[in-house]
């Protein structure tokens, strides 16, 4: 187990922020005391919930071109994705037999940072026909950082790990390196 | 309230679409051969099954009751939604591969290399059923 990181202040910032808005979205008034309580929450929140929350850094999401393409990934890229495999997984459902080949690929991924990773996973599982089931980190021979993701895949095309994840993860990867690097 | 036909055949489309894939899912939950294919054939209901009933439903918040507030909170389930589910998803892979031996029918295993070698030494015949 790491030890714990330390409460920055913009984390804590940012995650009052967010807290806020939600706040905000659920209660859906103005009112003077509503915001009174809601800011008081939000803050007891964010200090406890800081250090869990925001790891690297707090304000990635004021820089407004990272905003526009997350916003590009979330409506279009992802979405297509997510479309082309429900369909595939639908239709293998409903066929006569259930046509399954399942397995788990050891698949390399590029991302250096925490929320990338988690990004990219979190897309994967969300895919049906694949789940990230294990994440595996360490250094190579030659000392550099890599990162390999153990997904199960219900169709196994390709048994050679880099073309599987060429197919597995399609267009995700290069649309989250812009965003997370 | 007067619905326009237009609106009405769209809110109708969305929402019978999340139906049919929210079907499809429990088909397959039914139907797939193991606990990983079952949870891969659950994330369809997941996914376009719900997302399309919500589409649906925040078309008809905003066009036809003309409701901020529900399509905040339309939009705020989504949301939510699409954070928890993977997390969910990771817990329940690993849980069950750890726990038993339904992996022992997948075709490449590159997870049992990673682990401790405890393969056990028997694999089980999958017959079609």
């Amino acid at each position: 187990m790491k030890s714990l990181r330390k409460t920055t202040f913009p984390a804590v910032i940012s995650t009052f922020v967010i807290c806020f808005v939600f706040w905000l979205l659920i209660t859906w008034s103005l009112a003077v005391q509503e915001l009174i309580a809601g800011a008081v929450v939000s803050l007891a929140v964010s200090l406890f919930a800081a250090r869990f929350f925001i790891h690297e850094k707090a304000f990635w999401f004021l820089n407004p071109v990272k905003l526009i393409v997350g916003l590009i990934y979330c409506i279009v890229i992802f979405p297509i994705e997510l479309i082309k495999a429900n369909l595939d997984v639908a239709f293998r459902a409903l066929s006569p037999k259930p046509r399954v080949n399942p397995g788990f690929i050891k698949v390399p991924v590029g991302l250096k940072s925490d929320y990338g990773k988690a990004m990219l996973a979190n897309s994967i599982t969300l895919t049906p026909g694949t789940i990230t089931v294990d994440i595996e980190q360490g250094k190579n021979d030659t000392g550099n950082d890599e990162c390999f993701f153990y997904i199960h895949w219900i169709d196994v095309k390709e048994k050679d790990r880099v073309k599987a994840g060429d197919i597995i993860k399609g267009t995700m990867e290069k649309w989250v390196r812009r965003i997370f690097v | 309230m007067e619905i326009s036909m237009t609106l009405r055949v769209i809110i109708d489309v969305l929402i019978g679409l999340g139906v049919f894939f929210a079907f499809a899912g429990v088909v397959g939950i039914i139907r797939m051969p193991d606990c990983f294919c079952r949870m891969q054939s659950s994330t369809n209901i997941a996914t376009l099954g719900l997302f399309l009933a919500l589409i649906g439903g925040l078309v008809y918040a905003i066009f036809v009751e003309r409701n901020a507030a529900t399509a905040a909170k339309i939009a705020f389930i989504a949301v939510i939604y699409i954070i928890q589910n993977p997390a969910g998803g990771h817990a329940i892979a690993k849980a069950a591969y750890n726990r038993g031996n339904e992996h022992l029918k997948s075709v490449v295993d590159d997870l049992a290399n990673a682990d401790e070698a405890e393969q056990p030494a028997t694999l089980a015949k999958e017959g079609d059923e």
